[in-house]
């Protein structure tokens, strides 16, 4: 969980707190929703939770509600496996998040704030508690927010379950103590949310880079990485690599350079494919790292997301059908069980990929795998199941040749170069 | 409306103040606009029919109102779009898919029960995209769905009889009951409990855990029961219907064997006058001519049976043959509504070899005719007899020749025993004295110089390539020739129908390529206009089981045809009523005990072969009550109200389905067609609850049960338990419902689209109320979930019976749902036939009969 010291002249905003508590919350005041808004729209902010949505516009639906019951929630669930970005963000810059969700709720007009963080995270809790308590006694937060007449309460939720909660609409049902299902999104959170109202749901590094707009401006923010989405995400960097660790990466970067910031191959590896994204993420061949920048919009070229910011170095001793395969029973088992295409649709597609692991698969099962990814994610309830076929299909689009049907056996050697499209 | 929104005129606030009219105007005016504010705001009512708006739909400008989903709107206007978790009580929930729907401008389909109607959207429901998402999830639902929507015996059964219905009656000895359950299907228990091959039993689900259950001599046992009433004290044969009152139409049914009796017998039922005209001297067609008196007595059995259509006022004109004595044109013109051709397959096929012309060949059918008539086949006795084929009549000509006195019987057939159709009663052959050969055919007639035969020449067969049967094809394997001597020879290798009259005056009706009658399958209409054709003249010589299931089909068709019905939709209805799934077998059956099966005693073969006794000794009751009981009701209770199945058969995923390409519309598709098989569950049937039977293997996770009795009933029995594949909708730690907080309202099993959740059937047929203690409280008028308890005019109490059978497949065929007669139609056609899919409750049609058909 260590972080990676990004190379020089790469901006680091998030993991550093705040020179000034609460400024970035008094210019909010000062300023007025409507300007705070404007200010990150044109600040080109996009959501860090994976939906990379413009957050000054989602912020802007929920204002512009005429209920009189509105919530902001910070999203700290994070639920991927082996992904600690969220963690380290809440342990080391607390502050900017607290700051961050307080600019949503008073922004939105809600006069309730939870920041939902794992139950395990004990230190990131303690930190957390620890700044809204204070600041409730010292009247920047609570009945008069510092002095302006605004209520805001902010609550800490532990919360601990399946991966699902991270999730949106199922992290709203587990704070309302309900069934751990996604919705049916349009109405999103923004209309209809937490016990039903217009509800603001940012993920925490969302709401610290929120935070760091506003001390430090939005023309400053459209500097940094791709100008279509601006900013820096936390990556977590593991597998083949000389260092693992969480390293704060400009949007944009081409993957190459990542991995080349944390030491490149590790001793005796060749990288065969970065996973980017996590369990339902997609394999980038060796070959694209270089093309490929870090962003929602390069990545999806290539069939991989930002995700959760998981970064995976596979080397050559890594069959992908394999990984691939489990990987999807990983997801397939994580599922709620709400939709048929998830509930039973994942399922077969890991029973699919399995088949080329074992050696079992038949000569139509690469045309039925696609064709079940397509049927279930054109008919998914959430990203859960539009995003488990990832790493069985852009296994199949980089690594056609270790998918082979029965009888033959897979190429489990020898760096497998990609077809590059 | 009008009036609550009017505003009510006024001093409405007394004023405390004196006030200048200038200032009590503007008074006035600012209470007018605050009451305006308090109407509108403390009667918050969502607008319930402004403001309105278009949608296009399916190409049809549809009105919509504000915060209507699509599916509200497209339900509203009589759109169908399939829905499985969807409870119109409650807000779209999202967990089955099947409602996708396109909208204009959208990338991804959208869910119609949860996405609102927005202004001006082009909205399609029936694109072939959004049909493929739909099957492929029910085939995802299929490749999870451990059970049966029909026992697998009652499938293939060619009339589909309910046959854990009749055993059940059976266990319970009501063996007139378990008699007219299976008069549902077929008329005659007792001839088919003895000739039928009984192809249900070679899929009986029984054979997993010790042997398939004895399923004909168990209805044979019923059918004799109502025969021996009959004879000895004159009791009518039970009636499968009400007898409907009569229709005044007259109906001519030509051929009286197995086919024409079947289509008589279910016409009279339905209240139209039957004539049944016959060729020979007396009814039974093959019943009587062919099968021989050993193993269908012709005087008890046979007359016996026939006697429910006489009794009806059936009437049997015989002597009279189709083109000889009269053509169809003159039975039209003598004022028949309607003509059933059933005569048929009497032409024997020829052998194709030198010498068939040789004295001594003779025609299998002309044997089993004379020997059936009773008179002696001349210099039969003593003679060495070779029988050519492997079918019914081969067998029933070789075990009569051994009857008859041959010396010596030889049986050759071509293929190999397995693959002959009545390969179980080879055994019982042998035990007679024949002799068997297989893989051999013949190749040429030896003749002594009077051309008389001497003897056959046979060639070995080696098996070939499969051909459409599946069936490896036999080939002659050169240099193999051998000679069997002999007198005789007897042609059976199988029979085609005589078309000949076909010419005469029969305008419209033709055959088809390989010389049958040509008949829809479904409709059975010929080319000519009420004149329908069914049995072996249509599909070729068949067994009387099958005859007979054409029989009665055609009998549906024909009687719509009498009501003036639409034909077309009699298609749909037969495919509903009679469906076949085919679902994997998986369950293990391991807590079964294993009873093995009762099987008949059967004289010895010394003390039958020279008789034509029935050499079968039929079951002792308690013999036929102890083998029922093996049955194990591998039975779905939600057939006919399963949305599950319905959309099954609509999308041709698992089922039998009406795609075009399938065998002409009635073709089924099986399990192994299922793209997605893989690892599924097989759960424990919960029935602990006094009125709520469990079987999870049969839920689809659709939600509805769970949704329903926590925003519903309050009650929060259910949830989705454990999570990924293994997600099922159950009680926590799957308790029993009993010690849930259920209220027995029933509301989850009348929510659950498929029979994971149902009514408990009741061991009891009836309720007895002691009237003499009830104090007419209501409080079970109120709790009854079914309305089988009604308040009448002085607040009584009625109670009814359960004499109907839980699975009634007429019964459910015949049920208005607005849904199933509407979802089904050729799948390829569905694009032109928007139209077709808006209910109209006048072209449900009924199969039959009628009284089943609410007036
Ligand atoms: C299966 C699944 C898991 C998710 N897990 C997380 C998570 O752990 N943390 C998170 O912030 N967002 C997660 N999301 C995304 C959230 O639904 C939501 O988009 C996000 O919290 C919105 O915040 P943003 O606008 O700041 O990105 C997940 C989404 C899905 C479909
Ligand atoms: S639940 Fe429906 S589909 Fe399943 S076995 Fe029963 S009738 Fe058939
Ligand atoms: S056990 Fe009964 S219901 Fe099941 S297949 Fe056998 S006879 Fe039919
Ligand atoms: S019968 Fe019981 S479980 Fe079913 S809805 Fe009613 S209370 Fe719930
Ligand atoms: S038991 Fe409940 S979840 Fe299962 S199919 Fe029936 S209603 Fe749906
Ligand atoms: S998802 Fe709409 S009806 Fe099931």
């Amino acid at each position: 969980m260590k972080q990676i010291a990004a190379p020089k002249g790469w901006a680091q905003l998030l993991l550093t707190p705040p020179a000034t508590p609460w400024a970035a919350l008094r210019s909010v005041l000062a300023a007025g929703p409507a300007a705070t808004m404007q200010t990150l729209i044109d600040a080109g902010l996009r959501g860090r939770g994976g939906g990379g949505f413009l957050t000054g516009e989602k912020w802007r639906i929920t204002a512009t509600s005429d209920a009189e019951v509105k919530y902001a929630v910070a999203n700290g669930y994070e639920s991927d496996p082996a992904v600690f970005t969220n963690r380290l963000l809440l342990e080391k810059n607390a502050q900017a998040v607290v700051e961050g969700l307080a600019a949503a709720a008073l922004a939105v007009g809600a006069r309730e704030a939870f920041i939902a963080v794992r139950a395990e995270y004990t230190e990131a809790i303690r930190a957390l508690e620890a700044i809204v308590h204070n600041a409730e006694r010292d009247g920047v937060l609570g009945a008069n927010v510092l002095g302006s007449g605004r209520e805001l309460y902010m609550s800490v939720r532990p919360l601990q379950g399946s991966s699902m909660i991270g999730e949106e609409t199922v992290l709203l049902k587990a704070l309302a103590g309900k069934r751990g299902q996604p919705e049916q999104t349009p109405p999103y959170p923004s209309t209809v949310g937490y016990l039903g109202k217009p509800t603001v749901v940012n993920n925490v590094a969302t709401l610290a880079a929120v935070t760091w707009i506003i001390s430090n401006g939005a023309a400053a923010f459209k500097q940094i990485g791709d100008p279509a989405e601006p900013g820096t995400a936390l990556v977590q960097i593991s597998g083949s690599l000389t260092n693992a660790g969480v390293m704060e990466v400009p949007t944009g970067t081409p993957l190459a350079e990542i991995a080349a910031a944390a030491g490149g191959p590790a001793k005796g590896a060749t990288i065969k494919a970065l996973l980017i994204g996590g369990p339902s993420g997609g394999f980038v061949p060796a070959n694209l790292l270089a093309s490929t920048p870090y962003s929602g919009g390069g990545l999806a070229t290539v069939g991989a997301h930002i995700g959760s910011g998981a970064l995976l170095a596979i080397d050559q001793s890594v069959a992908i059908p394999e990984l691939a395969a489990m990987l999807t029973r990983w997801c397939a088992d994580e599922a709620c069980g709400k939709t048929i295409p998830c509930r039973i649709g994942t399922r077969r597609l890991a029973e699919i990929g399995q088949r080329f692991v074992d050696g079992l698969a038949g000569p139509q099962d690469v045309q039925k795998l696609h064709a079940l990814a397509a049927d279930v994610a054109d008919s998914a309830l959430c990203a859960h199941e539009r995003l488990t076929p990832s790493p069985l299909l852009t296994g199949m689009r980089y690594f056609e040749r270790e998918f082979v049907p029965a009888g033959v056996a897979a190429e489990k050697s020898g760096a497998v170069v990609g077809r590059s499209e | 409306m009008a009036g609550l929104m009017e505003r009510p005129s006024g001093n409405l606030a007394p004023s405390e103040s004196a006030v200048t009219s200038e200032g009590l105007a503007t008074q006035q005016a600012a209470e007018s606009q605050a009451l305006e504010q308090l109407l509108s705001t403390r009667s918050p009512q969502r607008p319930q029919r402004t403001p309105t708006f278009y949608v296009e739909i399916d190409g049809k400008q549809l009105e919509a109102f504000e915060g209507q989903t699509i599916l509200e709107v497209c339900r509203a206007n009589g759109i169908e779009v399939p829905t499985l978790c969807y409870d119109p009580k409650l807000p779209g929930f999202g967990a089955c898919r099947m409602c996708v729907v396109d909208v204009e401008g959208c990338d991804a389909p959208l869910i119609s029960c949860s996405a609102k109607a927005e202004p001006a959207t082009v909205i399609a429901t029936q694109t072939d995209r959004l049909r493929e998402i739909r099957r492929t999830n029910l085939e995802l639902i299929f490749s999870d769905h451990n059970a049966y929507c029909l026992p697998p015996c009652q499938n293939k059964c060619p009339s589909h009889i309910d046959i854990p219905g009749f055993l059940k009656a059976n266990a319970e000895s009501q063996f007139r009951e378990s008699a007219r359950i299976f008069k549902r299907t077929i008329p005659f228990p007792s001839i088919l409990g003895r000739v039928c091959p009984a192809p249900c039993e070679d899929h009986c689900r029984r054979d997993e855990v010790d042997e398939a259950i004895a399923i004909r001599d168990s209805h044979r046992y019923a059918g004799d029961q109502v025969l021996k009433s009959m004879w000895d004290e004159n009791i009518d044969p039970p009636l499968p219907f009400e007898l409907q009152p009569k229709t005044g139409k007259r109906v001519a049914v030509i051929g009286s064997g197995p086919a024409g009796a079947s289509a008589a017998f279910y016409l009279l039922v339905a209240g139209h006058d039957v004539t049944i005209f016959e060729k020979d001297p007396e009814p039974g067609g093959m019943l009587r001519y062919g099968i021989p008196q050993y193993r269908l007595p012709k005087i008890e059995v046979l007359d016996g049976e026939y006697q429910s259509i006489t009794r009806l006022g059936g009437r049997f004109e015989c002597g009279k043959m189709l083109g000889r004595d009269f053509t169809t044109a003159d039975l039209k013109a003598q004022g028949y509504d309607a003509v059933i051709v059933a005569i048929g397959c009497y032409d024997t096929n020829d052998l194709g070899i030198p010498g068939e012309e040789a004295e001594g060949v003779i025609d299998g059918l002309d044997y089993l005719h004379t020997a059936a008539l009773g008179l002696e086949y001349p210099n039969h006795e003593g003679s060495r007899v070779v029988v050519v084929g492997g079918g019914y009549t081969s067998m029933d000509c070789a075990r009569t020749s051994i009857r008859l006195g041959a010396k010596e019987v030889t049986l050759v057939y071509r293929r190999d025993m397995k693959d002959m159709p009545a390969a179980d009663e080879v055994h019982e052959m042998i035990e007679e004295g024949a002799r068997a050969i297989f893989q051999a055919g013949p190749t040429r007639v030896i003749v002594d110089e009077k051309n008389r035969v001497t003897g056959l020449e046979f060639i070995r067969m080696q098996l070939g390539a499969p051909d459409a049967s599946g069936r490896r094809r036999p080939e002659p394997a050169p240099g193999t020739e051998f000679i069997i001597e002999c007198d005789r020879i007897l042609k059976a290798i199988g029979q085609g129908p005589d078309m000949t009259w076909a010419t005469i005056g029969a305008d419209g009706v033709s055959a088809t390529k390989n010389g049958r009658l040509k008949a829809d399958a479904v409709t059975f209409q010929t080319g000519r206009d009420g004149v329908f054709g069914c049995g072996d003249v249509r599909n070729g010589a068949t067994t009387v089981v099958a005859s007979i299931a054409d029989g009665r089909r055609c009998a549906y068709a024909a009687d719509a045809y009498l009501q003036g019905l639409d034909l077309g939709e009699i298609r749909n209805r037969q495919t509903l009523a009679e469906p076949q799934p085919e679902f994997l077998s998986i369950v293990p059956f391991t807590g079964e005990t294993k009873e093995p099966r009762l099987r008949l005693k059967a004289l010895h073969a010394d003390e039958r072969k020279h008789d034509y006794i029935q050499y079968e000794i039929p079951y002792s009751k308690a013999e036929v009550m102890a083998e029922s009981t093996r049955c194990l009701q591998c039975t779905c209770e939600a057939i006919g109200f399963c949305d599950l199945r319905r959309l099954g058969i609509e999308y041709g995923t698992t089922l039998k389905t009406l795609e075009k390409d399938h065998q002409n519309g009635a073709g089924f598709r099986s399990i192994t067609e299922n793209r997605w098989t893989g690892a599924n569950h097989d759960y424990v049937r919960d029935d602990s609850h006094a009125f709520i039977l469990r079987e999870p293997s049969r839920c689809i996770d659709c939600g509805r049960c769970a949704n329903v009795c926590a925003e519903v009933v309050g009650a929060a029995c259910y949830d989705f338990m454990r999570t990924g594949f293994d997600t099922l909708v159950t009680t926590p730690l799957d308790m029993s419902l009993n010690e849930s907080p259920c209220v027995s309202c029933g509301r989850c099993a009348e929510t659950c689209p498929t029979g994971a959740l149902m009514p408990k059937p009741r061991l009891l047929t009836k309720y007895e109320v002691d009237e003499s203690r009830c104090i007419l409280c209501g409080i079970c008028v109120d709790a009854c979930p079914y309305d089988a308890l009604r308040s009448g005019f002085d607040f009584e109490l009625a109670h009814t019976d359960r004499s109907e059978p839980m699975i009634d497949l007429i019964a459910l065929a015949k049920i208005e749902r607005t849904s199933e007669a509407t979802f089904i139609r050729g799948e390829s056609n569905w694009e032109n036939t928007v139209a077709g899919r808006r209910h109209d409750p006048a072209r449900a049609l009924p199969v039959l009969p009628s009284n089943l058909r609410g007036k």
